[in-house]
């Protein structure tokens, strides 16, 4: 219906059609992000410790797909057993509902139960632009151009209101944030509805879409120059723009160790959270899996 | 602590009864003092005796050891609890309890309802004292003056290591064979509620779609300004304002008086108060964690320490009758659910609402 245009898609990102696409011409790219840790295995590591016993850890990985289930870090806030239950609430939902991974820059399409729909269900796609909250309270947001009004949506990930979550194209952009759709031109925010689930050709990498969007010119929303942007194009702002953002700029945080450590959960922490949750998250998967294979099998 | 004095300090009951031009009563009321509260134990803390050597040290702590060793939670049987009726006048004991945070939960409708999530401390019965006696003691005194006294029960909560405390302090849980408690708190009961010492109160103590009271001391913003602690409206943020953006402006008028009116509103400490947040209902109890979910919030900041007891709100008090005394699960093993919801919420593990 629509016309789906993908401006200034870089070649590899269509080359991962062809068969001959490998591991290393993906990861292979001029970023720094060091979250190119999703590397192989969802099996379990068995790391023995000093008794002889086996103690099951969870694969690095989770961190990135399951961010939820790590706390917020504000210290006065915090308290295990609360932190404990809500687990335990988290997992039961997802035994029910299939939560899948996701980054902000996949395209997702959500079915809500709507008693103002015709027929009682009301489906939205669109490009994850950002995703926060931590527990029960994790939400995402949901962007697409409908007619051309440009439309976004917040969605909690545990409302039980939501029949179902669909990762139509999973894949990461250059920023943690796609706020700056907003300002940019509307055909890189519209997705067809009519969009059919694309099957991934290595499901051990999540490729990142190194695409750079054209920004309408200025009035913008938020001072794009000042954010250290890699997914837009050249701003081509005057040079007074960029002075000011240098003045403004506060190179000394990336150094500030103490700021990292309040923001985030320390490693050994996480590890046994997810260690904690890992079984259960592991056999729910199991259980789809299976469920998905048998599907189409009781069809024929 | 008595309902009628906190009602008759409510602004909205002054202002109703007296016509002033302007509502300086929250103003007026004396908030804080720097004095401990009168429930409060005196200093109970054990000073650390450096010139304890290695050896006796783990002396003393075998004898600890010794002394607490076989003590063990008292079942519903061993205590000798007198078989009373509960009534609609019947005031039960209440429960300690820590404010671990928010969680929010969707009902039926798909509506988002935040409750905040209160962990019921261990929480023994430390001491009844019948009506009789608690007439006699100072605050009992003020208590119940021209009216029918009730009796006292205290509690505690929070059983901790007997090092950190004094003798004196040790005894008052040694004679019922406690570990000391680092929380104390009196609840005010009809005899008929009265409870044995050593009695263990749990998160079963309350039921599920009951209103409860709770008490606990809001958060402490500091000293803080106009803007912040009276809610006024300071001045332009632009147009030329002189230093004029939070301040309080004028402080009283020239000719009536010739002064500062006392409880005219000015910066100063706010927060850190003892307040009730009243008729809250529990939506969610766990008993397994000991852990109740009670709709809406409640004073105080996160880990903080609350009493929780049933409302004294009459249209929402209790109409049938709660477990009474106390709850004391079934030794036959036939536990009650662990998990207990309201009906109107989405239960996590049941399908998705579809409306």
């Amino acid at each position: 219906m629509k016309n789906i245009f993908y401006v200034g898609l870089a070649q590899s990102f269509f080359k991962r059609n062809a068969a001959s696409l490998s591991e290393s011409a993906v990861t292979q790219h001029p970023i720094e992000t060091s979250k190119e840790a999703g590397e192989k295995s969802g099996s379990k590591q068995k790391n023995g410790d000093e008794s002889g016993n086996t103690v099951v850890v969870a694969p690095p990985e989770f961190r990135f797909m399951y961010p939820e289930f790590l706390p917020d870090p504000t210290m006065e806030r915090r308290n295990k057993l609360k932190e404990k239950l809500e687990r335990m609430d988290m997992l039961q939902r997802r035994s029910i509902i299939e939560i899948p991974e996701f980054y902000t820059g996949s395209i997702m399409a959500v079915t809500v139960a709507d008693s103002n729909s015709p027929n009682k269900f009301a489906c939205f796609v669109g490009i994850c632009i950002q995703r926060g909250g931590s527990g029960l309270q994790a939400w995402f947001i949901l962007r697409n151009v409908v007619d051309r009004q440009g439309v976004e949506i917040l969605y909690e990930m545990y409302c039980p209101l939501i029949q179902k979550i669909e990762v139509l194209r999973l894949e990461r952009r250059l920023d943690e944030s796609l706020l700056y759709l907003r300002d940019a031109l509307p055909e890189y925010s519209t997705f067809p509805f009519e969009m059919e689930a694309e099957r991934r050709l290595n499901n051990s990498v999540v490729p990142i879409n190194p695409i750079k969007v054209k920004l309408r010119p200025r009035p913008w929303l938020e001072r794009w120059e000042r954010q250290n942007l890699q997914g837009v194009e050249n701003l081509n702002l005057p040079q007074r723009y960029y002075d000011r953002a240098k003045e403004v700029a506060k190179p000394w945080e990336k150094y500030d160790l103490m700021l990292q450590y309040r923001k985030t959960i320390p490693a050994e922490e996480q590890e046994k959270i997810y260690a904690e949750v890992h079984s259960q998250l592991q056999q729910q998967d199991l259980k789809r899996k299976i469920k998905r294979r048998r599907g189409p099998s009781s069809e024929q | 602590m008595s309902t009628l004095q906190s009602l008759n300090r409510s602004p909205f009951l002054l202002g109703f009864l007296f016509n002033h031009e302007q509502v300086r009563n929250m103003s007026r009321v004396k908030r804080r003092n720097t004095h401990p509260g009168y429930w409060l134990p005196l200093k109970n803390v054990q000073k650390k005796d450096d010139k304890i050597s290695a050896d006796n040290l783990r002396f003393v702590r075998e004898v600890i050891q010794d002394k607490y060793k076989n003590k063990s939670p008292l079942k519903g049987s061993e205590l000798q609890i007198e078989k009373t009726e509960w009534d609609p006048k019947t005031k039960r004991s209440g429960v300690i309890a820590r404010n671990i945070g928010r969680q929010q939960m969707w009902d039926k409708d798909g509506n988002k309802i935040v409750c905040t999530v209160l962990h019921v401390l261990d929480n023994h019965v430390i001491r009844y004292i019948p009506p009789e006696e608690y007439v006699k003691t100072s605050r009992g005194a003020i208590h119940f003056k021209n009216k029918t006294p009730l009796g006292c029960l205290v509690v505690g909560a929070e059983a901790t290591n007997p090092e950190k405390f004094t003798r004196q302090y040790c005894n008052l849980f040694s004679e019922v064979g406690l570990l000391p408690k680092k929380t104390l708190s009196r609840f005010i009961i009809t005899p008929n509620a009265a409870l044995p010492p050593c009695t263990p109160i749990t998160a079963g103590h309350f039921l599920v779609g009951q209103a409860v009271d709770v008490y606990g001391k809001t958060v402490d913003h500091g000293f803080q300004g106009v803007v912040k602690r009276w809610g006024f409206k300071g001045g332009p943020a632009s147009h030329g304002a002189t230093k004029f953006h939070r301040r309080g402006g004028t402080i009283g008028t020239g000719r009536d008086k010739a002064r500062v009116w006392p409880g005219t509103k000015m910066p100063g400490h706010m927060g850190s108060e003892r307040r009730y947040n009243r008729g809250l209902m529990i939506m969610r109890i766990n008993m397994k964690y000991n852990v109740i979910y009670v709709k809406g919030t409640v004073p105080g900041a996160t880990n903080s320490i609350v009493r929780i007891f049933d409302t004294l709100l009459p249209l929402r008090k209790l109409k049938e009758a709660p477990p009474h005394p106390t709850y004391f699960p079934p030794e036959d093993g036939t536990q009650k659910e662990e998990d207990i919801w309201d009906s109107s919420l989405h239960v996590y593990g049941s399908p998705s609402i579809s409306v």
